[in-house]
């Protein structure tokens, strides 16, 4: 069993097949000038069968990560952040999970006002959405500028997870909109996003 | 970090281009000794491992003979607010030598120049549209310089970016070469290089037969630069597995 393994355990150049019989998958790449497929990581060599109804038979070939690197932002990804600034067109979160994974070092994204939610995007407060400290789960909608990455809550599942209250509790989601405070019982107003079916 | 003996040897020697031209025999020919006891076309034996620095995204290090050098990854990770928009990731490079590295301090290069090299030699083998936006860091830290310090380096800095599980088109692979009159001496010690009459570095991908950077400096004719070039190509397809090897080493043995 270990010699198998060692014979598919790959390393970043080396050589995983053809390219007219594989396709690359994750962490292997095709050299256009000798048409061959390579490694790019470290890992295990796995092969995955072509799809049914695609029309490439090719099954493609993919090194799983046997080390990747932390993950990175990528657009369609949903993403765990806490806001660190509400300002009056947009708020400013640092992303901390992508996916199910935490990232290394934090990365900025900011929320627009015509992204906090799908409908009546014109007439959104941001200090009805959003609060300093709140952690809110997002979707990453675009690479952005070279400063942030552009986050949207606008979906059901997506908003402020997460909030403390002006008393310091942990919030308590009651609707779309607003959020209690269980030891005081004040109500805030929040962007919720629905958890669960 | 606890070593395996490992079955495939770390002492690497590229197969001598003798059959091609008879040198005229001196004094000092192929047969010469040198100071640590190896012949001109033997490299010195290559530690490698992984897994140096556990803060960083990837680490390694490298110790060949007297050169010792640690190299860390950090990335991909944000860039600065001041750099502009960039489609494709960015690569940073910093080299730096501690106060003991070298005998006496003048002898340290400037470390503007080793960083920049190094990102040369680096850059072409990282597939940089991979990771749009942000940037890789790359902290080289040599801790002794016992000479032909850039190839270690770079050497070091590719398996640690394998490490920290950037994508790369290949492994980076570097080797230089001194040439002393009419003889050629493979990976010169500190000693060596300063009383060389030329250099010829070369940093190649082995498995893509591809290279990304090569340095020349003193005084070369055009044979004693193919029959240099041939001795790094066949010295960097060695190396190249050798830190294949020690990929597979560490992976087998999660380091706890």
């Amino acid at each position: 069993m270990k010699e198998t393994e060692e014979e598919n355990f790959v390393t970043p150049g080396e050589v995983l097949g053809k390219a007219s019989e594989f396709k690359a998958g994750k962490g292997a790449y095709v050299s256009p000038h000798d048409k061959t497929v390579y490694a790019s990581l470290t890992g295990f060599r796995s092969i995955t069968p072509p799809p049914v109804d695609s029309d490439d038979p090719r099954p493609t070939v993919e090194v799983t990560g046997h080390k990747a690197h932390g993950p990175v932002p990528e657009p369609g990804a949903i993403v765990i952040a806490r806001v660190t600034k509400v300002m009056a067109k947009m708020a400013s979160a640092d992303i901390m999970c992508v996916g199910s994974k935490s990232v290394r070092e934090k990365f900025t994204g900011i929320i627009r006002q015509q992204d906090v939610r799908a409908t009546e995007i014109d007439k959104v407060e941001m200090h009805s959405s959003f609060r300093p400290g709140d952690i809110v789960r997002a979707l990453v909608l675009s690479l952005g500028d070279a400063r942030a990455y552009y986050l949207s809550t606008a979906k059901n599942e997506l908003g402020v997870v997460s909030a403390e209250s002006a008393a310091g509790g942990t919030m308590v989601p009651i609707s779309w909109t607003e959020m209690q405070c269980p030891s005081t019982g004040q109500i805030e107003q929040r962007k919720v996003a629905k958890i669960g079916a | 970090m606890a070593g395996k003996a490992s079955a495939t040897p770390a002492t690497y020697s590229p197969s001598p281009t003798g059959h091609r031209k008879k040198r005229p025999p001196t004094l000092t020919d192929s047969d010469w000794i040198r100071p640590d006891g190896r012949t001109v076309h033997q490299c010195r034996p290559a530690f490698l491992r992984t897994g140096a620095v556990n803060s960083a995204s990837g680490s390694a290090y490298a110790e060949f003979g007297n050169t010792k050098v640690i190299v860390s990854v950090f990335g991909p990770r944000e860039s600065k607010k001041a750099m502009m928009y960039s489609d494709t990731g960015r690569l940073n490079c910093n080299v730096s030598y501690t106060n003991f590295a070298t005998p006496n301090r003048s002898q340290a290069p400037e470390p503007k120049d080793l960083s920049s090299m190094l990102h040369k030699a680096l850059e072409g083998a990282i597939i940089l549209k991979s990771f749009p936006k942000t940037t890789v860091d790359v902290f080289a830290l040599v801790l002794e310089s016992g000479g032909s310090d850039l190839p270690v380096i770079t050497t070091c800095a590719s398996l640690a970016l394998a490490d920290a599980g950037i994508m790369l088109y290949d492994m980076v692979a570097s080797v230089s070469v001194s040439c002393y009159g009419k003889n050629l001496l493979i990976d010169p010690v500190s000693e060596e290089e300063s009383y060389q009459d030329g250099s010829l570095l070369i940093t190649c991908m082995p498995s893509r037969n591809e290279v990304t950077q090569m340095t020349v400096t003193g005084d070369w004719s055009t044979p004693k630069i193919h029959e240099a070039m041939q001795l790094c190509l066949d010295a960097c397809s060695k190396l190249g597995k050798i830190m294949r090897t020690s990929l597979k080493e560490s992976a087998s043995c999660p380091h706890d």
